[in-house]
């Protein structure tokens, strides 16, 4: 059995990931030790065995997911936030029915708990609990022993209201195709049987009832599922802004108008089922673009996960150390905060006491971490590293920049794009002589036969569709964010595609965009006795507690766990000393270490990557050189941007020596180094002087102001949310493929602007041929109808093309 | 074709009373998960 | 016994040996009367025994024996284990069984005796439409009383097709019935002349879409991803694709009278509608063959499974069917032919009748305290017998459909009819000695499922399946058991 697992990497019973070889993790499930592949995996599966749930794994159709290996968010917190035992939170890492069963039995099993259920479309699981009994953070952990990330649902968030709306959206959209089915029910019958009123085919008494039955059926699509149209042009008309609303009110009112004013008449045309189909179809594109909006939404609350939820505020410093932990959310700007090592700042504020290492990958994307000391401004979000500090806050989460941040995406994403903008004013334009042309017609027919006047006026009316125009654009750019963020693309600020599609120059940032961000060890140099394993296992050791991303780089060199480190101090700024085996090592840079190993220092690598060194009493052991590799796809993303004519710009704040070597192995021509974050914006600054359209792709908190400065910017989402809020665009990717939804975008932008370009010629050319044929009387209402559908129904589904791949 | 002056506005009032059941429906939840109970009835235990 | 913690089985086992009893004789019915039409001399000049009184009393055991009793013995099964709450009431359950046996009685006595209103599907007199007007409305109480009184939040998409089906039905059965008796077993329509044909047919189409389409899809949505334990393959189409049948199909009646009285206009109607409802009946088709994508190795070794997707097969060849033959131009061939014939026995005998007898085999041994039905084997047989049968019936039919078509319109060139009407008989007579072999292979694939039956559930007493407690209360290291998967 042994022999069998040292050949082979099993895969992990509970994640299907691939465990090491002879994995030390396992989980006894139904008494029989099952292979794991890292210890989280192995708690929940324990945790899930020793509730008596193991016939999950004899159930379920899709493996677990891992896991999350972050610090959780702490759930007492939440404890005196939901007190009335009602509550919702969203679950993550549901993959199929039997994770339904597991959790809803496991969170039923609580004592207290009195009605569980989960939404498996929404991810939300909506518990009752007997408030004394029970609380929300026993709900939390026992989810998470499970393998289950959860975090409370605050139904006051954007994606919150963007689903209430979008019921009702769907409401009013399933009343308008309702009544559109229905009346095409009772209007198909008066078109078989001919215009002219004949007694011997249909009666005058049969057309009046199915007239007025396609009325009573009409009134609820013109009076409740138009209503946001009413509503808009209402409201347009009173700031005297001509929107696309108020032509559609007017095609609708007109056609109503028409038509009862025919079957009060007893003759003439009516046009219900095309105001029903006319209804139904603007509500459809209208529900494309809120589910698009709400699914970006989605993805950015997820992204806000980041802000950690909890904070330990001292109550009476320096008096005392006693702390009492806090939501985050509570605190207010002169809040004296513990931020001990290991997690990250609550809030913005400015170091009070205490000395340490901040590592602000998550808000700048640098892979160094920054001393801080008394004084220095810690933003949200930093973790801290080293020591404790205390913090006084500065200014409250919700304005923290995790938070700036959300709520700038959410204004961006009502605004409109500049093309959608355009074609408002080149709809109201042709909205007004749309107008004209209808007074003239009904002009003209008057004076040459006044029964066709008021006909061909209605049918010049609804037939010049000025929903293709309304649609044209629209449903392109929401089936465009769809499938942009579908590929990992969101897009922050509404101009993205478009201002993509005419870039010339694309400028790259090194660290953290053309590069992981994250150091790992490159090279092992050994410098003793000691093998490199061994060197290893002794720094990964050191490091056991340190949450530093070199400790991390070294841990994830090692492998295996390492023997634990007694006596570990850590040194600012300098490294760790612990014993391993009863051997005293250092670990840190050449000064730190040649106080233990003695002798002059080995020399550095040239290469520009860091250098870690470690030394015990017999001397040098080890030199660990952990540089920031190369993204994998940065290589394909630079070629697709070259192959579409576009320059391509290496911007750095790094040294010379390296920046040549990243730009060499891309291929990048123009590659600059040592650039302040003001060089940066100078240059693009002198591109834009000599009409070049640039885009810029960065990460760190010093590209925040070129990220501003350039036409379009794209921010990596794994890095900085600093830079974030300056960009128009988060790349949202895991790990590997952080670059390449940046090629995926140029696609899109060339394909979304195609389809809005068809789009506007289409309605442009159908436009210019139907209206005359309108206006001579040649088309009667039937014909007008269908021909408004089938333009409006092209476009969209013209638009929907771009939701595929 | 009097039977249509008996059938039609049969058929108005059973579209009114499906829509008003539709209404119902969608208040009290019925279309807010529409993937979990396709698996729950597998996890009735029948046998 | 606490009969609120347990289902109430008893009903469910009561209507599922009707539904299998009836089947047999609605099924011998018609393989008589099959006879008949090939050898005239078998009704022995009784009046009981003529093929004008046996007709009726076949489509009647067929459609509202066999038909209506699985209709009541799923819905009352599935309502109650979806709810997860006891029938609402067992008495009036109780009554709706022997209510409709006493229907069903009376017809087989009323019919052969010649007591007939002449509209079709809706023959039985005035006394027996008003018991069965009757036991509608308890039916109906006791499924939505049920559903009110559900602990699930979600009512499961089945039960929007049962309860489809029960107000459909109430509807159209009123509406169409109404009449003024003139004894107690003879009444005249409220209608005549040509709106009655109108009325009675929308009554007649719907009653096909909304007892043979929107009810069985009911025992689709169920008794399928339970068997595949699959979940269905997208349940918001299920919803949609219900919304959307509801919503269309009111005005289909008319294609049953092209050609005829009816304005053109309706009979127009009638066509287009009925083409426009081939979209959401398909996708009531393949929601639930899809239910079985990742499954499809199942199909080899169960034969319930064969039976419920082979039944989805012919509905959606029944509903292509249906609106090409509404067609017009199409239906100048086929109106009156035995086209017609073969396409109602497509539906029943493939659509209705092999997912009526997959859901049965699923539910019986369940009723039955067992995990299947006693012959595996059996079953297999049935599903092939019953398979041969259908594609004999149908071919033949087919063949002698468009072949009468073709011969009640062939003209020669003066003008005259090439054919007289007796020799389009005489030609079809070697079609209806296939049919008979076909459907009598059927019979004898329903006389299987009867001896299987018998077979799983002599000896055994009806017990009631206990609810599950919602809340379960448990140590760590015992368990709920986890459902079952393959």
């Amino acid at each position: 059995m042994k022999d069998m697992n040292a050949a082979v990497a099993l895969p992990c019973w509970h994640c299907g990931q691939p465990a090491p070889p002879e994995t030390p993790w396992q989980a006894t499930i139904d008494g029989l030790p099952r292979p794991m592949c890292c210890p989280g995996c192995a708690a929940a599966a324990q945790a899930i065995a020793d509730a008596g749930l193991a016939g999950y794994y004899g159930s379920r159709t899709a493996f677990a997911a891992p896991p999350a290996d972050d610090a959780a968010p702490a759930g007492a917190l939440y404890d005196d936030r939901m007190t009335d035992g009602d509550g919702v939170f969203t679950v993550e890492g549901i993959r199929c029915a039997a994770c339904v069963w597991l959790i809803e039995r496991r969170i039923a099993a609580l004592p207290g708990v009195a009605e569980v259920l989960l939404n498996v479309a929404t991810e939300r699981l909506r518990v009752r609990w007997d408030a004394a009994a029970c609380r929300p953070s026993a709900i939390l952990q026992a989810l998470r022993a499970i393998g289950y990330t959860a975090y409370p649902y605050d139904a006051g968030r954007h994606g919150a209201r963007l689903e209430r709306a979008r019921k009702v959206l769907f409401r009013r959209l399933f009343v308008a195709g309702l009544a559109m089915m229905q009346v095409m029910m009772y209007t198909v019958p008066v078109y078989m049987a001919g215009d002219a009123p004949d007694p011997e085919v249909m009666d005058a008494d049969m057309r009046a009832l199915m007239g007025w039955a396609s009325l009573l059926l009409t009134l609820p699509a013109v009076t409740y599922s138009a209503w946001p149209f009413l509503r808009g042009a209402w409201m347009d008309l009173r700031r005297g802004l001509p929107g696309m609303d108020v032509p559609v009110t007017l095609g609708i009112v007109a056609a109503c108008a028409g038509s009862v004013a025919s079957l009060v008449r007893g003759s003439g045309p009516v046009y219900f089922d095309s105001i029903t189909m006319f209804v139904f179809l603007l509500l459809g594109s209208r529900y494309l673009e809120l589910n698009a909006r709400r699914k970006a939404a989605g993805a950015l609350e997820r992204l806000q996960r980041a802000a950690p939820a909890g904070a330990q505020r001292l109550l009476a410093w320096p008096a005392t150390r006693e702390v009492e932990p806090v939501g985050a959310a509570a605190l207010v700007p002169g809040d004296m905060v513990l931020v001990p090592p290991g997690q990250a700042a609550p809030a913005d504020g400015v170091v009070a006491e205490g000395e340490t290492e901040a590592d602000l990958a998550l808000l700048t994307g640098e892979s160094r971490t920054r001393r801080m000391g008394a004084g220095d401004t810690m933003p949200g979000g930093a973790v801290n590293v080293a020591n404790p500090v205390v913090l006084r806050v500065t200014s409250s989460a919700r304005d923290s920049t995790l938070a700036l941040l959300v709520r700038l995406v959410e204004r961006a994403g009502q605004d409109k794009p500049r093309i959608a903008l355009w074609a408002d004013r080149a709809g109201a334009w042709f909205v007004a002589i749309l107008l004209g042309l209808t007074l003239a017609v009904f002009g003209a027919w008057q004076a040459i036969d006044p029964a066709q006047a008021w006909p061909a006026a209605v049918a010049v009316l609804v037939v010049s569709c000025p929903c293709a125009l309304s649609l044209a654009t629209p449903a392109a750019l929401a089936a465009a964010t769809e499938r942009l963020l579908r590929h990992g693309v969101l897009a922050v600020k509404p101009h993205v595609l478009e201002t993509l599609q005419r870039a010339t120059h694309v400028v790259f940032d090194k660290t953290g965009t053309l590069t992981r961000g994250r150091p790992a060890l490159r090279r092992t140099t050994i410098l003793g006795e000691a093998g490199a394993d061994a060197c290893l296992q002794v720094a990964a050791a050191l490091e056991g507690g340190s949450a530093h991303p070199l400790a991390q780089a070294l841990r994830a060199a090692a492998g295996a766990p390492a023997p634990a480190a007694t006596h570990a101090r850590y040194r600012v700024g300098e490294g760790v000393e612990g014993e391993v085996g009863g051997v005293l090592y250092r670990l840190g840079s050449t000064a730190f270490v040649a106080g233990v190993a003695g002798g002059p220092a080995p020399p550095d690598a040239a290469d520009g990557s860091s250098a870690v060194w470690l030394g015990s009493r017999a001397g040098w052991l080890a030199r660990f050189d952990l540089a920031d590799d190369i993204r994998p796809e940065a290589q394909a993303v630079v070629q697709a941007c070259r192959r579409r004519g576009k320059t391509v710009m290496l911007l750095s704040g790094d040294a010379e020596a390296a920046v040549r070597t990243t730009a060499a192995s891309l291929g990048i021509a123009d590659a600059r180094g040592c650039q302040l974050p003001q060089d940066k914006l100078d240059a693009v600054r002198a591109l834009q002087r000599e009409g070049a359209v640039v885009a810029m792709v960065g990460d760190g908190i010093n590209d925040a102001a070129v990220l501003s400065g350039a036409d379009v910017s794209f921010a990596m989402g794994r890095g900085a949310s600093l830079a974030q809020l300056h960009a128009d665009c988060v790349l949202l990717g895991d790990g590997d493929a952080g670059l390449r939804p940046l090629a995926e975008a140029f696609d899109t932008a060339d394909a979304t602007l195609r389809v809005i370009r068809q789009n506007l010629a289409w309605a442009m050319a159908y436009n210019l041929a139907a209206i005359p044929l309108a206006a001579c009387g040649l088309l009667g209402p039937w014909l007008s109808g269908v021909g408004m559908a089938a333009s409006s129904a092209l476009v969209v589904l013209n638009a929907l093309r771009l939701r595929r791949d | 074709m009097e039977a249509l002056y008996l059938l039609i506005p049969l058929s108005l009032i059973l579209v009114a009373f499906a829509l008003w059941i539709f209404f119902g429906a969608s208040d009290s939840g019925q279309f807010d998960d529409l993937d979990g109970p396709a698996l729950r009835v597998l996890q009735d235990d029948d046998r | 016994m606490d009969t609120s913690a347990n289902y109430n089985y008893k009903i469910v086992r009561q209507f599922a040996i009707a539904t299998v009893v009836w089947g047999v004789i609605g099924m011998a019915a018609g393989v008589w009367i099959a006879a008949q039409l090939a050898w005239p001399a078998l009704n022995f000049d009784i009046p009981w025994l003529s093929y004008g009184r046996l007709r009726p009393l076949h489509t009647n055991a067929v459609i509202f024996a066999f038909g209506i009793c699985g209709l009541f013995a799923t819905s009352y099964y599935v309502v109650q284990r979806t709810c997860q709450v006891r029938l609402f009431s067992d008495r009036l359950a109780a009554f709706t069984f022997w209510g409709w046996q006493a229907v069903l009685v009376a017809a087989a006595i009323t019919l052969p005796m010649g007591l007939t209103r002449g509209k079709e599907y809706a023959e039985l007199e005035w006394p027996i439409t008003i018991l069965i007007a009757v036991v509608w409305v308890a039916y109906a109480v006791v499924f939505f009383g049920t559903i009110v009184k559900r602990r699930v939040q979600h009512i499961y998409v089945a039960n929007w097709f049962f309860g489809a089906y029960i107000i459909a039905v109430a509807v159209l059965h009123i509406v169409n019935g109404m009449s003024m008796p003139a004894t107690l077993t003879k009444s005249y329509s409220m209608y005549a002349g040509v709106q009655d044909a109108m009325i009675q047919w929308w009554y007649g189409h719907n009653a096909v879409g909304f007892i043979l389409t929107a009810g069985y899809l009911g025992m689709v949505y169920y008794f399928i991803p339970k068997q595949a334990e699959r979940p269905v393959y997208s349940y918001r189409l299920s919803i949609v694709h219900f919304w959307a049948l509801i919503f269309t199909y009111m005005w289909a009646g008319p294609h049953h009278l092209h050609y005829t009285a009816l304005p053109d206009w309706t009979q127009s109607l009638g066509m287009v509608f009925s083409l426009i409802l081939l979209a959401p009946s398909w996708g009531g088709m393949i929601n639930g063959i899809m239910t079985l994508s990742g499954a499809w190795h199942k199909l080899r070794s169960d034969p319930i499974l064969k039976f419920m997707i082979v039944s989805l097969s012919f509905y959606g060849m029944a509903t292509f069917e249906g609106p090409m033959m509404s067609i017009k131009t199409i239906n100048s061939l086929s109106h009156y032919t035995d086209w017609g014939i073969a396409h109602v026995h497509g539906g029943a005998l493939g659509w209705v009748g092999f997912i009526t007898m997959g859901s049965l085999y699923y539910l019986i041994p369940r009723l039955a305290g067992k995990k299947q039905m006693e012959s595996v084997a059996l079953i297999e047989t049935h599903f092939w017998l019953g398979t041969i049968g259908i594609v004999l019936y149908i071919a033949a039919m087919w063949i002698a459909g468009v072949m009468q078509g073709l011969m009640w319109r062939a003209v020669n060139p003066d003008g005259t009819l090439t054919y007289t009407f007796v020799e389009s008989v005489k030609a079809t007579y070697p079609y209806y000695v296939i049919r008979f072999g076909g459907g009598l292979m059927y019979l004898s694939g329903m006389a299987t499922m009867a001896w299987n039956t018998w077979l799983t559930m002599r000896g055994t007493h009806a017990i009631d399946a206990p609810i599950p407690l919602p809340q379960p209360q448990r140590a760590p290291g015992g368990g709920i058991p986890a459902p079952e998967h393959a």
